[in-house]
């Protein structure tokens, strides 16, 4: 036996936990996605810049995600809008459906919807795409010809979900907004004209800000966690599943955390 | 990773785990206090009945939202003070007697409170003060006061109904009045001689119009005459001697009336002019009387050409005839 | 059996790993590990699962940190090198994973390209298409240029992933167990490919597997790992010449009859 081996053991058994082992798991966990998170800022300005996997990745975000969001957004539209009338018609209020569905689609149900979807679609995939890349050494292999795989996977995945979220957050209001002037149209013989008015009566700016500044939040979340969790996946297949699998329930989680937040901070700035 | 690196991981996760924490309570904390930031003062109001008011709501003044409700308490026997936190740059414009109300900030929605009143005599409220409060219209006691209003509106109506009804059936004065027809004809008699009547006045004012034009024309002799108030009481004196003359006059006629008749009456004429004394001495006294009133006359004629309408004219003819002499004194 | 390669350098060490330790968790999987890689030298580490081969030219590569011990690789201190240090050595090595890590989402050209892209600005596309060519043709799959990786076989994957490391021209291979999971013919294939990389690239090679006919058939060297130290260094036969049963077993288990 190396004496050095020997000289190792006993600091070992004293203090080799700062709390316990079980404690130092969790902290270290939170360490490594604090160091994962601050990596992104630290490489998304440098170069090289993988444009062309950043542009490839937003289409893959953006661009397929469409007929899926679509449909989603156009029903979640009409359904609303035919679930909102009666407690209006109570006040005989109906009139005032567009702003209501205004309100509810464009500050909530558009980044809430969108990003829900998106955690499904696109957390899960990049999730078990790059789970699988760890776990077949993918990562490993770029690593050993000295390319940043953290630059050409996650700061790539980050950014287009970072941007492609609020696009199709926006496109996601307006396929709502749409099918609830469709019921709307259809019930009360509201015009598109007076519809759309009703609409952007109701909204104010702080209301459009709060909502891109959510979706952007929304997008850097869903493109981080699961970069993270498909970058750090253990090994095997199994490990791939987990990845995608808790991608999608982490994503959710903390968008719905980070709706609450941002709600509570655009209340305080709408009361100032 | 040596154990060194990894106690130090350890620690920046508690680090990064416990900012966190103090980020999102800080996120929570600022949606909780809302305002807290603005410097603000504290008011007070007691009211009977608060109507479902809840601390955050609003609180109005001129329209303008200036604070929120920030405690409700029970006071004394049944009573609730209301603890209202009001920014501090609308303190100076609210007085102490200024009085707080609850209302509504629409039919069924929040309950708010607003400030009202206060004079300018009043100094501004300091933090702590209490302001009277008024207790509220509350929705039940609106209804009931429709409810008033409603049966009021019917009784009026009812009697309306009865009033319309009387007239058309010819009862009580203005029934007769309106249902009577000789009465109808005379008034119409009445009215058409007013309509005359009112016609004439008409062509007289028309008249009067006219002749006030002519009178208003600038620089017209009656214009200058009516514009001196000196001319005007000379006017009137001459008026009252005209009308002394006239009197004399008619004295005269009615002499000469008495005179004729009893020539008249008188067995002939001649006999009575020639033989009466007593129509003698009427004879003198009227050719007295004539002489008087002639001279009478003159001496008008001599007022009115001095003291009347025209002295002003002469005066100016005078005056212009003056200031032409002078002229001529200053061309020399 | 190998015919040693006449081109080793005994005074150039490539590689020089003196104490190495690293552990996981608890688990000390190197204990102290000294080992030097010369100049042109093919050298096989035999030793079971579990035993760390991987984990050693891992940290060789600079995949893995070292928890003690000196690294030199091609003269640099690898323990104190900064990322950009460390990305230049590492275009000086080339890594043949075990399960060839071909990026799946990738044609086997843009396979080939990716690190050309990369690392060799000043060429055009033609001179990229040449380069390609080169090294399909030296592992003999110049006509699976436009297949993707999913399309091929084990064996071919594990070739275009010797291509791909080949495609810089590194001065060190690492071979991850080049014929695990692979028929016996087309082990000797990969063999056959391992020697002619050494002769035609003059590279220097560590590879790391537990396939004795492999060790025996491109080693120049041979060393065993056993709890996380090498037990026993030399050619194939002086290796197993010796009365050590684990030593033997390893060796009875790969030749069973």
């Amino acid at each position: 036996m190396d004496p050095s081996t020997n000289k190792k053991t006993p600091e070992t058994s004293t203090s080799k936990y700062v709390i316990s082992r079980r404690f130092d798991r969790i902290f270290l966990e939170i360490h490594s996605i604090y160091a994962f998170n601050l990596r992104f800022f630290k490489e998304v300005f440098f170069p090289p810049y993988e444009f062309k996997e950043i542009i490839k990745q937003c289409y893959e975000v953006g661009v397929r995600s469409l007929p899926l969001i679509s449909v989603t957004a156009f029903i979640i539209g009409i359904v609303f809008t035919n679930q909102s009338r009666p407690s209006l018609r109570d006040f005989g209020a109906t009139s005032l459906l567009p702003a209501l569905i205004s309100v509810a689609i464009v500050r909530a149900m558009g980044p809430l919807v969108t990003a829900i979807i998106a955690s499904g679609r696109v957390g899960s995939s990049i999730g078990a795409e790059l789970g699988s890349m760890r776990v077949t050494e993918q990562i490993d292999a770029m690593e050993v010809s000295a390319t940043n795989p953290y630059k050409f996977l996650v700061v790539s995945r980050v950014l287009a979900t970072t941007f492609m979220i609020p696009a199709l957050t926006m496109y996601t209001t307006f396929v709502a907004l749409l099918g609830g002037y469709l019921n709307v149209h259809q019930n009360e013989l509201t015009t598109i004209t007076t519809f759309f008015t009703q609409v952007f009566d109701a909204i104010t700016f702080l209301d459009i800000i709060a909502s891109s500044v959510k979706s952007v939040l929304f997008g850097f979340t869903i493109g981080m966690v699961g970069c993270y969790k498909g970058y750090n996946s253990s090994k095997g297949t199994e490990g791939v599943g987990k990845a995608a699998n808790s991608s999608v329930v982490t994503a959710m989680f903390l968008v719905f955390i980070e709706e609450l937040l941002v709600m509570q901070v655009v209340n305080a700035i709408r009361a100032v | 990773m040596s154990t060194a690196d990894n106690k130090r991981s350890v620690l920046v996760g508690i680090f990064v785990l416990v900012g966190l924490v103090i980020l999102v309570a800080g996120i929570f904390m600022l949606a909780g206090q809302q305002k807290r930031f603005i410097s603000s003062v504290s008011l007070k109001a007691v009211f009977d009945d608060v109507a479902g008011l809840k601390s955050g709501n609003n609180v109005w003044f001129s329209g303008v939202k200036i604070g929120t409700v920030k405690k409700i308490e029970f006071y004394g026997d049944s009573q609730v003070e209301v603890t209202l936190s009001v920014e501090e740059s609308a303190q100076q414009y609210i007085r102490k007697d200024a009085v707080a109300r609850i209302s509504s900030e629409s039919f069924i929605g929040n309950k708010n409170i607003v400030i009202e009143g206060g004079t300018q005599k009043a100094p501004p409220v300091q933090d702590g003060d209490r302001i009277t409060a008024v207790n509220p219209l509350d929705t039940d006691e609106l209804v009931e006061t429709l409810q008033k209003n409603n049966n009021n509106l019917a009784a009026i109506t009812s009697d309306i109904k009865q009033l319309t009804s009387g007239l058309t059936k010819g009862e009580g004065t203005m029934g007769k009045l309106l249902t009577d027809s000789t009465l109808a004809n005379d008034i119409g008699a009445m009215v058409a001689n007013l309509q005359q009547t009112t016609q004439n006045t008409a062509r007289a004012s028309r008249a009067l119009n006219q002749f006030t034009a002519k009178l208003n024309t600038p620089g017209g002799l009656a214009n200058q005459a009516l514009t001196d108030t000196t001319v005007y009481s000379q006017l009137r004196s001459s008026m009252a001697q005209l009308q002394e003359a006239t009197n004399s006059a008619a004295a005269l006629t009615e002499n000469l009336r008495e005179t004729s008749a009893k020539l008249n009456n008188e067995r002939n004429a001649m006999g009575v002019l020639l033989t009466d004394e007593e129509f003698a001495r009427n004879l003198k006294n009227t050719m007295q009387n004539l002489e008087t009133s002639s001279e009478k006359f003159d001496q008008n004629m001599e007022a009115l050409q001095s003291n009347i309408l025209f002295r002003g004219f002469f005066k100016k003819q005078a005056k212009e005839e003056e200031e032409r002499l002078e002229e001529l004194q200053k061309q020399q | 059996m190998k015919k040693i390669n006449p081109n080793i350098n005994r005074d150039d060490k490539v590689i020089a790993i003196r104490g190495l330790q690293k552990a996981f968790d608890d688990f000390e999987v190197l204990k102290c590990v000294d080992l030097d890689l010369y100049k042109g030298e093919n050298l096989v580490v035999l030793g079971r699962s579990g035993t760390g081969k991987s984990v050693l030219i891992k940290i060789i590569s600079g995949l893995l940190q070292a928890d003690e011990g000196e690294l030199n690789v091609l003269g640099e201190d690898v323990n104190n090198l900064t990322p950009r240090q460390m990305d230049a050595l590492r275009l000086k090595i080339g890594f043949s994973f075990q399960n060839s890590a071909l990026y799946d989402s990738m044609t086997v050209k843009e396979n080939l390209e990716f690190p050309l892209v990369r690392h060799s600005k000043q060429m055009n596309q033609h001179d990229r298409d040449r380069v390609i060519d080169i090294v399909l043709e030296a592992v003999g799959l110049s006509q699976a240029m436009h297949q993707m990786p999913s399309e091929l076989s084990g064996g071919q994957r594990k070739r275009i992933g010797i291509a791909r490391t080949l495609i810089l021209r590194p001065e060190i291979m690492l071979y991850d167990e080049p014929t695990a999971g692979l028929d016996p013919i087309t082990c000797i294939e990969i063999n056959k490919l391992i020697n002619e990389v050494q002769r035609r690239f003059n590279t220097s090679s560590i590879i790391i597997t537990h396939d004795l006919t492999c060790a025996r058939a491109v080693g120049d060297r041979v060393v065993m790992l056993l709890d996380g130290e090498f037990k026993r260094q030399g050619t194939f036969d002086e290796v197993f010449a010796t009365e050590d049963e684990r030593v033997k077993a390893f060796y009875n288990y790969n030749f069973i009859d």
